[in-house]
């Protein structure tokens, strides 16, 4: 497949949101005629200040520092969570203890984690770092139990049967098995992560993105508020894009329309 | 010469009982003895649910009996794991390919269990594939071929650790007829050139006639109640046909009592199924643990 016509197919098969996003500017634009810019900023505002964003360093900075806060956290919670996964799919006795908690966790708004974050913790960074684990974690758990527990129970008799050991058994089928379910954990967490992460750097943080929006809000800045979240949906977009390679590279030897 | 080196597999008065949940119990094998000779090719044959899945299982270590003994290569299956390492291949009903291993790491499989170094280990596993017909196809994952050659990965698979006993459990069952008397034919080809002691478990009459030397006949509760020594009978001038009723004859005695013997207890369907249809108590093969 050349070059060329793998391009035309990736163009078609984004062709419904490019026209939708079409739409949506031509709609934003016509409103700037008929509503002040505090509202709706013309668009050639809001490239300006996205543009500022990535080749300004002290902007770009805010960017990186909030990707960088996300990123960390998510693999923090992952090992954490992947390890406890692991530990509820093993031993169902954890699993009765454990299990209730993660979800009454889940039950609980980001929001109060926030707020407990601030009470609890001096450090900037120790908050936002904490509300993003707390958040993320029991997903990453949860997710990696079921994965543990759905591992084709035939393969872990094979394994039994040619005699492997635990830890045999652990890397040659059980990791395995489950990397599917540990790369949808990583899509599903990361968009929550992103999110969770801007309402705690709203509170208390002196840079990053969520920062950076409280202080478009203070001076009524419509243009700079909507590039950054613009920067955040692009940053977001990376992450997801390298979680897609990375489930591209692991998966391959999954048929072609369970990929899909 | 030893015991386990005349007879490398020997069950010795061998039950398995499970229990329902209501608390009544019963045996999926009872008292069953029966010893497959070094050199061996022995068929074990029965109806659904007449317990050669749990004898199977025994085998393999994966369920301990409630009573007897069970010794393959003179060590307990169940509790001497190490003493076992690399010395039985299994060619399962079904495939067992690991989905994200192409043909040559499946083949391998085993030998990394043996932790031989993967160089060697996969030089093995291209032989092998060779030898199976699937030369080309090492670099194949399990979704890219057929249910044929999948069953071939895994004949493969069992030879690669250079096994003393072999076992196949309704090894062909999932194949269409042409292409599982071909593969019968490819694997009792490399049966008698390894001389490998070899235990089939099967349904299947006519399969059974045509691999084994000798046919068990397994009767409810799981024991055998009639053996037939198909080379003897060739060789007093029976025909094929001759043995295949005879096997036959010998299924149709098992099956009458055996339903009065259990009760009310529906053994048919495999114990697996009867398991999960009676949430029977039993050692579950572990997960992880």
């Amino acid at each position: 497949m050349s070059i060329s016509s793998v391009i035309s197919r990736k163009l078609r098969e984004q062709q419904p949101f490019v026209t939708g996003l079409v739409v949506v500017a031509a709609l934003w634009q016509l409103s700037t005629f008929f509503l002040p810019p505090i509202i709706t900023p013309p668009l050639q505002d809001i490239a300006v200040a996205t543009w500022h964003i990535f080749t300004r360093q002290n902007e770009l900075l805010q960017l990186i520092t909030t990707g960088a806060r996300v990123l960390i956290a998510m693999v923090v919670s992952f090992v954490v969570g992947a390890a406890l996964g692991i530990a509820m799919g093993t031993f169902d006795k954890l699993r009765e203890y454990v299990k209730p908690q993660l979800h009454f966790i889940q039950g609980i708004p980001s929001v109060s984690w926030v707020v407990f974050a601030a009470i609890w913790f001096v450090h900037v960074e120790m908050r936002i770092g904490f509300i993003l684990f707390i958040v993320t974690m029991p997903a990453f758990a949860l997710y990696i139990d079921g994965a543990v527990r759905s591992v084709n129970l035939d393969l872990v008799q094979l394994s039994q049967a040619f005699r492997a050991t635990k830890f045999q058994r652990f890397r040659m089928v059980i990791v395995p098995g489950i990397v599917p379910e540990m790369l949808s954990a990583w899509v599903v967490n990361m968009g929550s992560a992103v999110r969770v992460a801007m309402v705690a750097e709203l509170i208390g943080s002196n840079i990053g993105v969520g920062f950076q929006l409280l202080n478009a809000q203070a001076v009524f800045d419509m243009a700079g508020a909507v590039a950054w979240t613009l920067s955040l949906v692009m940053l977001l977009s990376v992450f997801q894009m390298a979680i897609k390679f990375l489930e591209n590279r692991l998966l391959a030897w999954r048929p072609q329309a369970e990929q899909a | 010469m030893s015991t386990s080196e005349e007879a490398p597999v020997e069950f010795q008065n061998v039950s398995k009982l499970f229990r329902q949940k209501n608390g009544q119990p019963f045996y999926a094998n009872r008292n069953l003895s029966f010893r497959v000779r070094q050199g061996e090719v022995v068929a074990i044959v029965g109806e659904t649910g007449c317990g050669k899945s749990t004898s199977f299982q025994m085998l393999l270590g994966l369920l301990r009996p409630d009573e007897g003994q069970v010794r393959v290569l003179g060590y307990n299956p169940f509790n001497q794991h190490s003493g076992l390492l690399g010395a039985v291949g299994i060619v399962f009903q079904n495939d067992r390919l690991l989905p994200w291993r192409t043909a040559a790491d499946n083949v391998a499989f085993g030998l990394e269990v043996l932790r031989v170094p993967t160089a060697e280990r996969l030089a093995i596993a291209h032989t092998w594939l060779d030898r199976v017909g699937l030369k080309g196809f090492e670099h194949a994952y399990p979704h890219e071929l057929s249910g044929g050659m999948r069953q071939r990965v895994s004949i493969a698979r069992a030879f690669a650790i250079g096994p003393k006993v072999l076992y196949a459990d309704e090894a062909f069952t999932a194949l269409d007829e042409l292409t599982a008397a071909r593969i019968r034919n490819e694997l009792l080809a490399l049966v008698k050139e390894t001389r490998i002691t070899t235990l089939f478990i099967t349904h299947s009459v006519p399969e059974a006639v045509d691999v084994a030397q000798r046919i068990l006949v397994f009767g409810r509760p799981g024991k055998v109640v009639r053996e037939i020594n198909r080379d003897g009978a060739l060789a007093q001038g029976k025909s094929v046909r001759a043995i295949e009723e005879m096997v036959r004859e010998g299924l149709a005695a098992a099956h009458a009592p055996a339903v009065a013997e259990v009760g009310a207890a529906d053994l048919c369907g495999g114990i697996g199924a009867a398991r999960a249809a009676t949430n029977l108590v039993a050692d579950p093969p572990q997960r992880l643990g």
